[in-house]
C-alpha cells in the first residue's frame, strides 16, 4: 500500500465518478421520459458495478479509457444545459452594464421646453 | 421566487373586522413598491434549503429516512457508495435547477456540504 499506489487509485476513482456523472446526464439527455431514464440508469449502474472489484491498476486505466471513448461516442448533440450556465441560452445574455454610464432622459429638451 | 413571494404577500388578505362604515377598501396594487419584482435581495431561506435537501435525500431508495439529519455524511453514516453519492448530487442539482461543475460536485460528500453549497449559490431556484 504505497503512497503512489494510493494516489493512482484515488485519481482513478475520481475519474470514474466524473465519468459516471457525465454518463448519467447523457442518459437523461437521450431518454427524456422518466421511466425510460430509470431503466437506462439501472443498466448503466450494472455496468459500473460489474467491474467494481478489479484490482490491477493498468486494467483499470484501460477500462476507464475505453469507457470514456464510449461516452464520447454516445454524447448527445443538443444536451440540456441549465440556461444561465455556460453553453445555455441565457448565459451572458444580459450582462450588467459597466458602471459610470448614465442615461440622459429628455435629451434635446433641456433648454427651452 | 421574488415574484411568487410578492404576489403571495399581496393576495394574502389580512383578517380584519369590518368597521361600521366598512368603506376601507384595500387598494390592492401589485406594483405598490417599485421593486416588488426584483430578486436583488431575495435569496432563499436556509431553512427551506435544508428542508428540500433532506427531502431529496430521504426519497432516495437506498437510504433509511429516519437516519437523515442535516449533518449526515453520505458514505460514512448512510452507508452509501461513491456512485450513490454521484446520484444524490445529481438529484440535488435537479431539485434546485442548478448546474454544478464536475470538480465541485465531486467534493460534495455530506448533507452539510450540500446545504452550504446550495445556500451560497446565487442562482438557486
Amino acid at each position: 500500500m504505497s503512497a503512489s499506489y494510493l494516489a493512482r487509485r484515488a485519481a482513478q476513482k475520481e475519474r470514474v465518478r466524473i465519468l459516471y456523472r457525465r454518463a448519467l446526464k447523457d442518459t437523461l439527455n437521450w431518454a427524456v421520459h422518466r421511466h425510460l431514464f430509470y431503466q437506462d440508469a439501472s443498466g448503466l449502474r450494472e455496468k459500473f458495478e460489474a467491474n467494481k472489484h478489479v484490482e490491477d491498476l493498468d486494467t483499470i486505466d484501460r477500462m476507464i479509457a475505453d469507457a470514456e471513448a464510449t461516452y464520447n461516442k454516445w454524447r448527445h448533440p443538443d444536451p440540456y444545459i441549465v440556461p444561465w450556465a455556460p453553453g445555455g441560452t441565457k448565459f451572458t445574455r444580459n450582462p450588467t452594464p459597466p458602471s459610470g454610464i448614465e442615461i440622459i432622459y429628455g435629451y434635446g429638451r433641456e433648454d427651452n421646453d | 421566487m421574488a415574484l411568487r413571494a410578492a404576489i403571495l404577500r399581496h393576495i394574502r388578505v389580512p383578517a380584519r373586522t369590518l368597521a361600521l362604515d366598512g368603506s376601507r377598501m384595500q387598494a390592492w396594487n401589485l406594483f405598490n413598491s417599485i421593486r416588488s419584482m426584483s430578486s436583488h435581495d431575495d435569496h432563499i431561506d436556509k431553512a427551506e434549503v435544508i428542508e428540500r435537501v433532506l427531502s431529496v435525500v430521504k426519497s432516495f431508495p437506498k437510504v433509511d429516512p429516519s437516519k437523515v439529519t442535516p449533518d449526515v455524511h453520505f458514505q460514512k453514516d448512510l452507508g452509501l457508495d461513491s456512485l450513490d453519492n454521484v446520484e444524490i448530487v445529481m438529484a440535488i442539482e435537479e431539485e434546485f435547477k442548478l448546474e454544478i461543475p464536475d470538480k465541485e460536485a465531486d467534493k460534495i460528500d455530506s448533507c452539510k456540504l450540500a446545504i452550504e453549497y446550495v445556500y451560497n449559490h446565487p442562482m438557486v431556484g
